[in-house]
């Protein structure tokens, strides 16, 4: 066992213990901060504002919340469907900051090899809305001899010196991509961890940095199969599988972490919508061996994103089971 | 002391005495007897079953409320191949899941009581364990959910669970071995656990991709490993063809008979979800080479008319899946695959089980 994985175990068992103090006391408040929004699929909260950023996927636009009102950032992406039965539009899907006013976008709007890794400069609150094509640079992963291209940047995450997306081109491999980053500029963007081949499930989504510096993946497995959900940990550097946990979860969409280190997932649930929610997983022992529990914190309808502030404040996006533009933005509070 | 032995000196005592000896030994060697066959049954009843999982195959999940015991099994696969479980006696859970057959029935569609014809073929029990949903629909979960279903279906063995239940217990070698291993009378939850208990042990792995996969480079032709480089990559099989039974147990639309009058909607007759319209759960490929024909349908008789089937990318419609696109495979590389699932993925140690002689 290396030092890494030893780190990383430690610090489940440390936010393990930390929960299960008041695990019974667990109540939530559940507030709906923007609603009317088509397909959300991202959420990221800025740097030094705390501003919340939204992909408000279905409508091909970035927005932010400021003082409780929806503002458009970045508008005029690309939309795709997605599904076979409901279908969704999707456009932007993972948001990441790089530094408090430079945002890296996820797209889901063209075709696998031709859906693209924006990085924005983004404008001022209350400024006039960026172009979807104003990016600073962008970036695609093309199909090879062997490999498909790649598509759908559902994830981002940025641990300082990288950024990765969990992509859905190539269904053999289930490919996280990385591109490397100094200062705020990016480079070249590739496939890093074939994560299939070292799970066995398909479909890497939600991705967040642990505290301990590891990439925390959650893999959503076959959408027509319940249960089959992951939590799987990373050496960013070396991309070695750290560790691998059978959730229960059937479609994990979402990874935070909060202030004090505990996780939190969202599952979309997509064969069984009345199952998704939103899920608080600590450590768990089993003689020595350790394994993870999975608690439901609340219900919510179909949750696409999730991200913490720096007060645990948990703002989770959701599509909403209702006719049109039923996505929401919403904070859930302890 | 002494006149004791004076006593059992006298002929007449010697003989009551040599009477009463013999007796007491015939007690003892009945009671020894008695007590032997208590212990072997209880040994044989409590006994655990450790279930060895062959190389290449994950971890077996066995349900806490259902653990595998020797005597459970055993009582599992006589009822497995008890045609006394259909309404006709002619049929077993064995007729359409064969182990000369690759434990499915060499046929396009399962063949029930009366000679009535099913509308799918029979999936294979092999490696079933390892499914979370069953059926080609998947409509039940688990074997234990699973396992009562084809007795009742009208169409398959139409036995009614509650005549089921009464004619087993009409059978004292039944009564006994339920009592034995669940400590209760014949009851449908006990059925289904001996079947799925049963059902458990039929695993395949240990084939030479694993003794491939394991270092050993001699363990396959060199077709065969192009073949397996195509499966992996290019061809796109391990999209859902993956993990130790190369299944994803997931449920996928390739378009097979979406075209007929009637198409048979697979998955959607469950869930009724759109996406879900002409989906079929992804079988396993572990001996692929017994159990033709192939599809849900049995409608492709060879491999090699499956994997023409997938080069062309399937048949159009709406909810076909993603991955089903043209695959330019040359015929050469068709028949590497082919030759990849049938070398690659037979085990020397086949799960091979003959019919046992069942309780009267």
């Amino acid at each position: 066992m290396n030092k890494r994985k030893i780190t990383m175990i430690a610090v489940i068992t440390l936010f393990g213990c930390c929960f299960t103090g008041d695990r019974d006391a667990y109540g939530v408040e559940v507030a709906t901060i923007a609603e009317g929004l088509n397909v959300p699929c991202g959420v990221a909260i800025q740097p030094e504002t705390g501003h919340v950023f939204v992909a408000d996927s279905g409508a091909g636009r970035v927005i932010r919340i400021v003082d409780g009102k929806i503002e458009a950032v970045i508008t005029g992406f690309p939309i795709d469907k997605y599904g076979k039965g409901p279908t969704y539009p999707i456009g932007p899907l993972g948001l990441a900051f790089i530094d408090r006013d430079v945002l890296a976008v996820g797209g889901g709007g063209f075709p696998d090899a031709k859906d693209l890794l924006r990085i924005y400069n983004l404008p001022k609150a209350g400024a006039e809305a960026l172009k979807a094509d104003d990016m600073a640079t962008s970036f695609s992963i093309d199909a090879t001899e062997k490999l498909a291209g790649e598509g759908n940047f559902y994830g981002l995450a940025f641990n300082g010196e990288a950024i990765f997306a969990t992509c859905n081109g190539d269904d053999t491999k289930g490919w996280i991509s990385r591109a490397g980053v100094k200062g705020a500029k990016v480079g070249s963007f590739s496939r890093a961890i074939a994560t299939k081949e070292l799970t066995d499930v398909d479909a890497p989504v939600a991705i967040t940095i642990a505290p301990d510096g590891s990439l925390a993946v959650g893999q959503m497995g076959e959408i027509s199969l319940p249960g089959d959900g992951l939590l799987t940990f990373y050496d960013t550097a070396t991309g070695d599988k750290l560790a691998n946990f059978e959730t229960g979860l059937s479609d994990v969409t979402g990874l935070a972490y909060g202030p004090r280190g505990q996780l939190l997932a969202t599952d979309f649930a997509w064969s069984s919508p009345k199952d998704g929610g939103l899920f608080r997983i600590v450590a768990k022992y089993n003689k020595k061996k350790q394994g993870i529990e999975v608690e439901k914190v609340v219900s919510l309808d179909k949750p696409t994103a999730i991200s913490i502030d720096s007060r645990g404040d948990i703002y989770v996006t959701i599509i909403g089971s209702g006719e049109g533009a039923s996505g929401k933005l919403l904070k859930i509070t302890k | 002391m002494k006149s004791r032995l004076l006593k059992i000196n006298s002929p007449s005592a010697r003989f009551v005495a040599a009477i009463s000896m013999v007796c007491i030994m015939h007690l003892i060697c009945l009671m020894c007897f008695t007590l032997n066959s208590l212990f072997a049954e209880m040994a044989m009843a409590d006994k655990p079953h450790v279930q060895q999982v062959p190389t290449g195959l994950e971890r077996l999940k066995v349900p806490a409320n259902n653990e595998l015991t020797a005597a459970k099994i055993e009582l599992g696969k006589q009822l497995f191949f008890d045609k006394r479980l259909s309404g006709d006696n002619t049929v077993s859970c064995a007729t359409c899941h064969d182990p000369e057959k690759g434990w499915s029935n060499d046929a396009a569609f399962a063949t029930g009581v009366r000679g009535q014809v099913g509308g799918r073929s029979a999936p294979t029990i092999i490696n079933a364990a390892y499914h979370p949903l069953q059926f080609w629909d998947g409509r039940a979960v688990g074997l234990e959910g699973q396992a009562l279903g084809p007795i009742a279906n009208p169409i398959e063995m139409d036995l009614n669970i509650v005549e089921a239940i009464a004619r087993l217990s009409d059978i004292p070698g039944y009564r006994k071995q339920f009592k034995r291993v669940f400590g209760t009378k014949v009851t449908a939850e006990a059925m289904a656990q001996a079947i799925a208990s049963f059902e458990r042990t039929v695993l395949s792995g240990a084939a030479p991709f694993d003794r491939f996969k394991a270092g050993d480079k001699n363990a396959l032709s060199v077709s065969a490993q192009r073949g397996m480089d195509l499966f992996f990559n290019k061809a796109k099989c391990s999209s859902c063809h993956k993990g130790g039974s190369f299944s994803d147990f997931a449920f996928h639309n390739l378009g097979v008979g979406i075209n007929n009058e009637n198409p048979d909607l697979g998955r959607f007759l469950v869930t009724k979800q759109e996406g879900d319209r002409g989906r079929f759960k992804t079988p396993t490929l572990r001996e692929i080479h017994r159990t033709a024909p192939y599809m849900h349908d049995g409608s492709q008789k060879t491999l090699k008319e499956v994997v023409e089937f997938y080069n062309k990318g399937g048949i159009e419609n709406p909810q076909l899946d993603e991955e089903m696109k043209p695959l330019k495979l040359s015929p050469e590389e068709v028949n590497d695959i082919v030759k990849f699932m049938v070398e690659g993925l037979a085990s020397e140690h086949y799960p091979q089980v003959s019919a046992p002689q069942l309780p009267e």
